[in-house]
């Protein structure tokens, strides 16, 4: 029988696992992220419809979008039905597409699994239903772990939400989807294992008796919190299930929008919409190769020499249209990570034009996120409420995800569930390894 | 820029978190160190600005490139108005320059005079290791007054002018004593391209080694050249840029390949994005790119020093991107292995210097070598590794190319 992995597929990141000899390997699929262990849910499709996944594809994305020509063409994208009460007209509509554009970049590809409404998209000249982009995306992710492996896989045990929509009709159809991605990208046998079942699955393990206990599911794109009854495999129970749409990626963007935007002329400039406008697009990644036009070029330029915030304009340039993005994203994010274990931290990047270097600390991070952590406080408190328990009444919080490793989080579970129920893990990894040992106990 | 209100928040991380305190000096005496050297650079290029040596050096490249634009204009049929103090210079066009260059960024630059230089003479050679794995030198000709542009893998670039480069005898090349314009990390030296003649055209175009070509019009990539930044112009990760020349709209562009494949195109007809305009076989590459200009014929080196000459009329335009290309090899003769390794549009009054793989550089006047069909039996042992067509003053009033 060939090789059975588990795959998280999530909504920022994603990573591989194979249980073999009694022992998990999380498999390195992306060397060149910051975490190897995970690689970022992103797909980019180019031109002449090669695939692209994780660092990888934002890599490219940049490279061919930095600098480039644009010819915006007027095209006809469809029509609109006008209905009033007594009349009827149909108006084309147009739209401005850039026909020179290289690729299309797509994210949050898990999401759209909860909507009704999306079915796919238009890349270029071919059409992909959702179920060819997951496919596309997981195909590359197979090779890798192929690759690594050294054999073929056969078998997969992929992580699902315990409700990818609260309409049983849609979170069967989500089901389908993957499933038939997932057959589209070449796995032979396909099963699927509740996420915080998986993340728990370490923990099931050391339990004697059944316990609740609570699965604080906190990755880059969505926290997402289980609160379910474990310790007999026959007779789990899950009690209560909810999240928000808070998680790395958006303590990156804030300490960007706090931290970093200073070094860019934000509170320098004034009155100029046009470079505002520039400035503010910064923690935006996804947006900002789509910045590097000769317009947006030549309003830095008269910025500049109008003597507006010189030194910091021509960092802003030096950003934009020297291919430092990239760098400069992976560095917010490796400061962040260093201060899950160290007070304070400096963010450096030292470039043509651009020098940033930014003591930042933990009491700094926590001022900057306070908002989302309350947030994430009142959608815990009402994920405890619809469960029907009391926080006493929950045995153990199981870690998972890596912003978990936030320190303020950690500690806002502690002064609500007490020290000793604080369970730690490997918190990038826990569903991704629990999948594997569930793929394993499964074959 | 270090506020109150930031001091404040450290304060209160160190009363939060006492162990946070000693990071915190050493983040902040390290950055005062590093301020203070950049502190102590900044006066030191102060001191250079008042003594006048920084002034002294740009008049002087600022001079120069003043007269080449003059000597441009002359070309060009227009007035020569040479302010008093350039038309001073001494004579500028009798010395060639001969670059010999690695993707490492090692540059020997050996100066020649013009007017002693023969027909099938070896002029210096190249000791040591000429080509080490992966790392093949490339030859350029070029004049005196020239500005280069180092053109590195990663879309960096760096200006310099051609007096810049130490120059050194012929009875001393070796690459250990090569200037060297150091890479980055990961990064290598694709081509060096003088950029003189570059306010002549209207476009310049950049071609990738897996026959990828992108067009620019010179004015955005006069902007791009003063960044420091032109762009990788590749899409693959295993390209690298391999030529960019300068060309106007009805110009004809030639790509040609190790393997004979040769893709021409009107530049107007030149994508703007980065796009495959040839199919290269796996194993094949584009070896040189140029604009055929005023030129009359195409030259054609093989590897084993055999010209090969085509009238511009013999190329077949290619009508769309992805083209096979226009062959120039049969395919016996590709089989038995014979390649191209480089080709330059020509006229017979130029002249080439060609450098082959056991380091001899020799020159030809390109008339002599169509005569005899290929390099002489002597400096044909090795494998020829690059060319360079020039001019000779009053035989042909054209601008040195690659």
């Amino acid at each position: 029988m060939g090789l059975h992995v588990g795959l998280d597929f999530g909504t920022s990141n994603s990573g591989v696992a194979t249980y073999q000899d009694g022992s998990v390997r999380v498999l390195p699929i992306d060397g060149k992220n910051v975490v190897p262990e995970v690689v970022k849910t992103i797909l980019y499709i180019t031109r002449d419809f090669q695939h692209f996944i994780g660092q990888e594809a934002v890599e490219l994305y940049y490279k061919q979008n930095i600098n480039r020509q644009r010819r915006f063409v007027k095209k006809w994208s469809g029509e609109i039905d006008y209905r009033g009460a007594d009349m009827h007209y149909v108006r084309d509509i147009y739209v401005y597409v850039d026909e020179l554009q290289p690729g299309r970049l797509l994210q949050f590809i898990k999401t759209a699994l909860r909507s009704e409404k999306y079915h796919g998209t238009q890349v270029f000249e071919r059409y992909y239903n959702l179920s060819d982009i997951i496919a596309a995306y997981l195909q590359k992710l197979k090779k890798r772990a192929e690759t690594l492996l050294g054999e073929e896989i056969e078998g997969v045990t992929i992580g699902r939400p315990v409700k990818f929509s609260q309409n049983t009709e849609q979170d069967q159809r989500a089901q389908n989807t993957l499933l038939e991605a997932a057959m589209e990208a070449g796995f032979k046998r396909i099963d699927f294992e509740l996420e915080p079942i998986a993340a728990a699955l370490y923990y099931e393990f050391t339990l004697t008796r059944p316990e609740n206990v609570l699965v604080f599911d906190f990755g880059g794109g969505t926290l997402d919190l289980t609160i379910i009854r474990l310790g007999d495999p026959q007779h789990r129970k899950v009690y209560a299930s909810g999240g928000i749409g808070i998680a790395g990626s958006d303590f990156d963007r804030a300490i960007i929008e706090k931290r970093m935007l200073f070094h860019f002329g934000k509170g320098q400039v004034h009155h100029d919409p046009e470079i505002l406008k520039l400035i503010d697009t910064i923690p935006d990644w996804a947006a900002l190769p789509e910045l590097s036009t000769p317009l947006a070029k030549a309003e830095l330029e008269r910025a500049i020499g109008a003597g507006e915030a010189p030194v910091r304009l021509k960092a802003l340039e030096a950003l934009i249209f020297n291919d430092l993005a990239f760098s400069f994203y992976n560095m917010v994010e490796a400061t962040k990570i260093a201060l899950s274990d160290q007070g304070a931290a400096v963010a450096r990047m030292k470039e043509k034009n651009l020098d940033i270097w930014e003591l930042y600390t933990r009491s700094q991070l926590e001022k900057d996120i306070r908002e989302h952590r309350q947030q994430i406080e009142e959608v815990l408190m009402n994920t405890i409420i619809a469960s029907g328990l009391e926080p006493g009444q929950i045995d153990a919080v199981v870690k998972t995800g890596g912003s978990a490793n936030v320190p303020v989080f950690s500690e806002m579970l502690v002064r609500i569930f007490g020290d000793d129920k604080v369970k730690s893990s490997d918190v990038f990894n826990s569903v991704t390894a629990g999948l594997a040992i569930s793929a394993h106990q499964r074959k | 820029m270090i506020s109150p209100d930031k001091i404040d928040e450290w304060i209160h991380e160190v009363e939060e978190r006492p162990a946070s305190a000693e990071l915190i000096i050493r983040y902040i005496a390290n950055r005062l160190s590093e301020l203070t050297s950049r502190d102590e650079e900044l006066a030191a290029q102060n001191i250079e600005l008042l003594s006048g040596r920084k002034v002294e050096e740009y008049e002087n490249r600022i001079a120069s490139l003043e007269y080449q634009l003059e000597l441009l204009k002359r070309q060009l049929g227009g007035e020569a108005v040479l302010p008093s103090e350039v038309s001073a210079a001494k004579p500028l066009q009798e010395t060639l320059k001969l670059l010999l260059y690695n993707p490492l960024g090692q540059v020997l630059n050996l100066e020649m005079d013009l007017a002693n230089i023969e027909s099938q003479q070896s002029v210096a050679s190249l000791s040591g290791e000429v080509s080490p794995p992966g790392m093949a030198p490339s030859v350029l000709s070029t004049r005196v007054q020239e500005e280069l542009l180092f053109i590195f893998d990663s879309g960096r670039t760096v200006r310099r002018p051609v007096t810049q480069l130490p120059a050194m005898e012929a009875n001393q090349l070796g690459w250990n004593q090569a200037f060297i314009e150091e890479p980055r990390i990961k990064e290598e030296l694709a081509i060096i391209q003088p950029i003189g003649s570059m306010p002549l055209y209207e476009s310049c175009i950049q071609a990738s080694r897996r026959g990828y070509v992108k067009k620019m019009k010179t004015s955005f990539f006069t902007s791009h050249l003063e960044e420091d930044y032109i762009g990788s112009g590749v899409k693959l990760r295993a390209d690298k840029t391999c030529g960019l020349t300068f060309a106007n709209g009805d110009d004809l562009f030639v790509m040609v390949s190790l393997e004979g494949y040769i893709f021409s195109m009107q530049v107007d007809r030149l994508p703007a994005a980065i796009e495959q305009v040839i199919q290269l076989g796996v194993s094949d590459h584009i070896v040189s790119a140029f604009e055929i200009g005023q030129k009359t014929s195409i030259l054609f080196i093989t590897q084993d020093g055999k010209a090969v000459n085509r009238q511009v009329g013999w190329l077949e335009k290619a009508n769309s991107f992805k083209t096979k290309g226009q062959s120039i090899l049969s395919k016996e003769r590709r089989q038995r292995g014979t390649r191209i390794v480089a080709a330059a549009a020509v006229d017979e009054a130029d002249w080439g210097v060609f450098l082959q793989a056991d380091g001899l550089l020799s020159i030809y006047k390109l008339e002599d070598l169509l005569s005899a069909g290929s390099l002489a039996a002597r400096q044909a042992e090795a494998q020829v590794l690059g060319l360079s067509v020039f001019q000779k003053p009053g035989e042909n009033e054209n601008l040195p190319q690659k």
